[in-house]
């Protein structure tokens, strides 16, 4: 479903050219669990913001259900994000303006596929029963990284992107979100692609890889 | 998507209501002053059409030299003798509201048929209005005055003061304000005038033969009132646009600083699938609501302001040119449209750089308030870039100008204030930059010092907006304050001049001699005045040394007597041998003329002028010029001796100069005495104490500038706004950079003064910029505009006191803006202040 074939990218710094990624391929399958793994700067990020067209390879091609995404005009990546894509931030990143509800129920409303049924089902499991009435500052971190997460997977999106979800959580509550996380992604029949840096996370999915200076490889140990 | 997207969008005014509101009051005040000076000229201007369409103003006019009334006989005279003359009667009545009315009595079977005299209309109509009972036409504002309603008004016959009754009314809409048309005949019995005219009228050109007793004005020297009240409306539409500037600011600012915080959402947004340019479009859309909404509540309160200045400017344009405004306002359709048009492109000319950024920004940069904000450095150097393109434009349109004939380049004028203006304001931010950087510099022993200079620079771009507002606002401020208090030095002066007498009197022509003999045989009388007044045509100019140019001017022929006192308050500009040699020449025959005349037309002391006159051609020397403060007109100053004898006109009003000491009562009194109990009228009613003219005079004065101050001071007002709601909208912000401070230990008294102090001292720098900036502008205003509007330069005064002032109304207004924002960092309980320490 989502392919990258040797895809490469670098950003430009005042020292000159950093490559990122040198040649990267990676193939996702329909309803598959992969972990992204990688030390600190490696370039998980950039390759999670490729695979959601927040930003284009240099070189190398990356397909979407068999669609290139660098053939899609900005308003077509837009189009494949809202309609195809869940994405949990590294920060969270929710609206400050919105209420917690109004947050959760946000890509699902901006896609047209809002489910009053599956959002009133994520919103119990998710554990915000009570909190909907609140805005962001007014929540904790892990009930933010919830929320978040529900916002992601309330119009069921065939792919979920998530960004060291549990990365700002101590390490029970982390445990907890992505044990959470994990069987939502399968009930909702979604594929999940998940950057992490911890093996404990990794271990539960269905393959983990991991980045090493440009290249993905399976980790060694 | 769209309705979520734009819910989303419009949310973080749910959260940020003063933002919201700063917007709105940006657009608002913008809108308002706008569109009710718009309000003010749009009225004008159809008054001054309805009194334009009135045929009075397109046809050659008889009356008599003395002034008195033309019988029946000289008009049945001139008829038989072939002119093509119509009578007409003028006259005032007062109305039962106490409202005084202009009467026009004229007679349409004679009035030349193509003067435009539509509204009497043929066949029945006519018959109506010439039989009686006759007709009243009038305007429907004029039907206030009578105290009518629009629906009772149809054949109502109102009563006058005096008693008599209005022939019955018919509506007009075309006819000027406060205006009573009606036959002749009936319009003499009302002003109870036995069959006398006021004016013989003809079509332009039909009288060549003027008699003798008689004189002749053609149109062509009656000045419409749309062309003399011009730059006093450009005057208002500048100040206006000034408004709406400052106003704009703010929206600015507002949008600014709105977007700013909305980064992190538009950011989230796309990455959830919203296309950014669907997020521009949206964008645009919060604009284009937020801008209707400003500009009807600006229209609606514009609309509301005009009604309230208006009888001051119907006031001030009355007696400044005589031209009749209505007060109460009549707008066109296209006046509303106008005003929202105009709010709507400032905001979009505000809005649209903000937009573009926002357009522009990658998703993944759109996270970084720091790539926002890194623009400001490329910006200043923008802005420094562009500030001194437009100050060299400004030298390059003063060049021009000062080459340029007067009474041209008003609009040019205008420019190069523009461009002064808004040359400065975009090098204070650069300026600021610098001098912020500088002082770091020299702080670095003290750190709390040095913290609070670096961060005034980080505020500098949030900032700058307001205090560019605040710059343009003072330096205006100041530049017509100044010129103003020239212009009223000036007015008072040229009173000193013009009323040097004092008392006044315009006797009877007949009683004129014997008045100013008993007079002179007064032992409290020094000497009298005798004045008197001319038309003329200018025929020719003959330069001292070069050819003679060939004119038809018309001026008017001013007699003044060169006695000691006179002598001692004309001011004279430019003479050719000096002041006495000037008055010598004076009284032997030779003229002074106004400034406008010599500086519309090129003439200087020396050259000589050729004047048409009932005697023939005359040729004058000109030895000297005078300044002569708001006169539209050309004026030549003779010795009223010479002008009775070579213009063949009477002396018609008499000065009165007294005595140190001696007693004004008496003298009125004796006078009174002698000649009031006389059964004819002599004429000694018209007595006038000169204190009294003068208080009337400097009254009219105020109630001129009453309009211009008030403006100034609103837009002074705007600007102070702009700075609060600027530091308001992001006093939250600012609390989260103060509070890791407070952490390290530094007390809220503490935080609370160095805001205060980084804002006065900032506001303190801006009015100090102002300064130069304010009289660099009066200069403009005396020398430029004022010569281009009037045709005559104002001297440049400058009042310290005055710039004293709005240093300290500015340095005021700074620190009146920090306050509340301070005052709610002082009060913030030290738990939020940690909270905000942990959110950072
Ligand atoms: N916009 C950019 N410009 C220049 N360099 C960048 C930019 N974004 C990221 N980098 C650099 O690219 C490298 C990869 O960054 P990336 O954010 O993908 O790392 P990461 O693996 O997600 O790290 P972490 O685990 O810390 O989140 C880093 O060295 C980073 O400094
Ligand atoms: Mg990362």
């Amino acid at each position: 479903m989502l392919k990258f074939h040797q895809v490469h990218k670098a950003y430009t710094t005042p020292q000159g050219p950093l490559r990122v990624l040198d040649g990267v391929d990676m193939d996702l399958e329909k309803g598959q669990s992969l972990a992204l793994m990688g030390e600190s700067g490696s370039g998980k990020s950039t390759l999670l913001h490729l695979a959601a067209g927040l930003d284009l390879p240099d070189a190398g091609k990356i397909t979407f259900q068999g669609i290139s995404i660098a053939t899609l005009d900005e308003p077509g990546r837009a189009r494949l994000r809202r309609q195809s894509l869940g994405l949990v931030f590294q920060q969270f990143h929710l609206v400050p303006s919105l209420n917690a509800s109004d947050n959760l129920r946000l890509q699902a409303r901006l896609a047209g596929r809002e489910n009053p049924s599956w959002t009133r089902h994520l919103v119990e499991r998710l554990g915000l029963t009570g909190l909907e009435r609140r805005y962001p500052e007014q929540l904790s971190g892990g009930q933010q990284q919830r929320l978040a997460i529900g916002r992601a997977l309330a119009p069921r999106p065939a792919l979920l992107l998530a960004d060291e979800p549990t990365g700002n959580l101590d390490e029970t509550s982390a445990k907890d979100v992505l044990t959470l996380m994990l069987e939502l992604v399968q009930e909702s029949g979604s594929a999940l692609l998940l950057v992490t840096h911890s093996p404990q996370v990794a271990a539960p999915l269905d393959r983990c890889l991991k980045l090493t200076r440009g290249h993905l490889a399976e980790p060694t140990a | 998507m769209i309705v979520t997207a734009m819910r989303t969008l419009l949310s973080h005014y749910r959260r940020h209501p003063g933002q919201l509101l700063m917007l709105l009051l940006g657009l608002w005040v913008a809108s308002a002053l706008w569109s009710g000076v718009q309000a003010i000229n749009a009225s004008a201007r159809d008054s001054y059409a309805r009194a334009e369409s009135l045929f009075t103003q397109n046809l050659d006019s008889l009356t008599r030299r003395d002034g008195a009334p033309l019988s029946r006989e000289t008009y049945i005279e001139l008829r038989r003798s072939g002119l093509e003359v119509s009578p007409l009667l003028e006259g005032e009545v007062e109305s039962a509201e106490g409202v005084r009315l202009n009467i026009l009595g004229i007679d349409p079977l004679t009035l030349p048929d193509d003067s435009g005299f539509a509204s009497a209309g043929s066949g029945e109509a006519l018959v109506a209005f010439m039989t009686p009972p006759y007709q009243t036409r009038l305007a429907p504002d004029t039907l206030k005055a009578l105290g009518l309603a629009r629906q009772d008004a149809a054949n109502a016959r109102p009563q006058l003061e005096n008693g008599r009754r209005l022939p019955p009314l018919v509506l007009t809409p075309n006819l000027p304000p406060d205006t009573l048309l009606m036959d002749i005949a009936a319009a003499s019995r009302l002003l109870e005038t036995q069959g006398t005219f006021t004016r013989l009228v003809a079509r332009p050109g039909e009288i060549s033969d003027v008699p003798e007793a008689l004189l002749l004005t053609p149109a062509a020297t009656l000045v419409s009132p749309g062309q003399l009240t011009e730059s006093f409306h450009l005057n208002l539409t500048a100040l206006a646009l000034l408004a709406l500037v400052v106003g704009l600011f703010i929206v600015q600012a507002a949008l600014g600083l709105a977007l700013e915080q909305r980064l992190g959402m538009l950011r989230t947004l796309r990455a959830l699938g919203v296309p950014g340019r669907t997020l521009v479009g949206l964008l645009a859309l919060e604009l284009l609501l937020l801008g209707g909404a400003g500009a009807l509540l600006g229209i609606v309160s514009g609309v509301w302001l005009a009604q309230a200045l208006l009888p001051d400017v119907a006031a001030t344009l009355g007696s400044l040119y005589g031209a009749g405004v209505a007060a109460e306002l009549s707008l066109p359709w296209h006046y509303w449209l106008g005003g929202l048009g105009v709010t709507l492109g400032g905001l979009f000319i505000a809005g649209t750089g903000v937009l573009w950024r926002a357009g522009r920004l990658s998703v993944l940069g759109l996270g970084q308030a720091q790539a926002w904000r890194a623009g400001f450095h490329r910006q200043l150097r923008t802005m420094s870039i562009a500030g001194a393109l437009g100050g060299l434009m400004a030298l390059g349109l003063w060049l021009w100008l000062t080459r340029l004939p007067a009474g041209e380049g008003l609009l040019a004028g205008f420019g190069l204030v523009t461009m002064l203006l808004l040359a400065s304001a975009l090098c204070l931010p650069p300026l600021l930059a610098l001098m912020l950087a500088g002082l770091a510099r020299l702080a670095k022993k003290r750190p709390l010092a040095q913290w609070a200079l670096a961060d005034l620079q980080l505020q500098l771009p949030r900032l700058a907006l307001a205090m560019m507002a605040l710059l343009i606002a003072l330096s205006a401020n100041l530049g017509v304050s100044s010129m103003v208090g020239g212009f009223r030095l000036t007015f008072l002066d040229w009173l000193d001049q013009r009323l040097a007498a004092e008392l006044y009197l315009q006797p009877a022509p007949e009683y004129f001699e014997e008045i100013n003999d008993w007079l002179l045989a007064r032992p409290e009388v020094a000497e009298t005045l005798p004045t008197s007044s001319a038309e003329a045509t200018l025929l020719e100019a003959l330069p001292a040394n070069g050819s003679a140019r060939t004119l038809t001017l018309a001026v008017s022929v001013f007699g003044i007597t060169p006695g000691e006192r006179l002598r001692a308050h004309w001011p004279l500009l430019n003479t050719l041998v000096g002041r006495d040699a000037a008055w010598a020449a004076i009284t032997a025959g030779q003229a002074l003329i106004n400034e406008q005349l010599a500086i519309a037309q090129g003439i200087a002391p020396g050259d000589r002028l050729k004047l048409s006159s009932p005697t023939g051609p005359q040729t004058l020397q000109v030895v000297g010029v005078y300044p002569d403060y708001g006169n539209p007109r050309g004026e030549v100053a003779l010795a009223t001796s010479q002008l009775t004898k070579r213009f063949a006109a009477p002396p018609s009003s008499l000065g009165i100069v007294l005595h140190a000491g001696a007693n004004t009562i008496s003298v009125q009194n004796a006078l009174v005495e002698h000649f009031g109990r006389r059964e004819a009228a002599t004429g000694v009613e018209t007595l006038t104490d000169q204190q009294e003219v003068k208080r009337i005079a400097t009254d009219i004065f105020e109630r001129t500038f009453s309009i211009t101050r008030a403006l100034n001071a609103l837009t002074l007002g705007v600007a102070a706004l702009a700075l609060l709601a600027t530091l308001l909208a992001q006093s939250r912000e600012r609390r989260r950079q103060l509070a890791p401070l407070w952490a390290l230990g530094v007390t809220r008294s503490r935080l609370a003064g160095l805001q205060l102090s980084q804002l006065c001292g900032a506001a303190l720098v801006t009015a100090l910029l102002a300064v130069p900036l304010g009289i660099a502008l009066t200069a403009c205003l005396v020398s430029v505009i004022n010569v281009a509007a009037f045709g005559w330069r104002l001297p440049l005064h400058l009042f310290p006191g005055e710039i004293l002032l709005t240093v300290g109304v500015a340095v005021g207004v700074a620190a009146l803006a920090a306050l509340l924002p301070v005052l709610s960092l002082w009060r913030t309980p030290p738990r939020e202040l940690l909270s905000q320490f942990e959110a950072t």
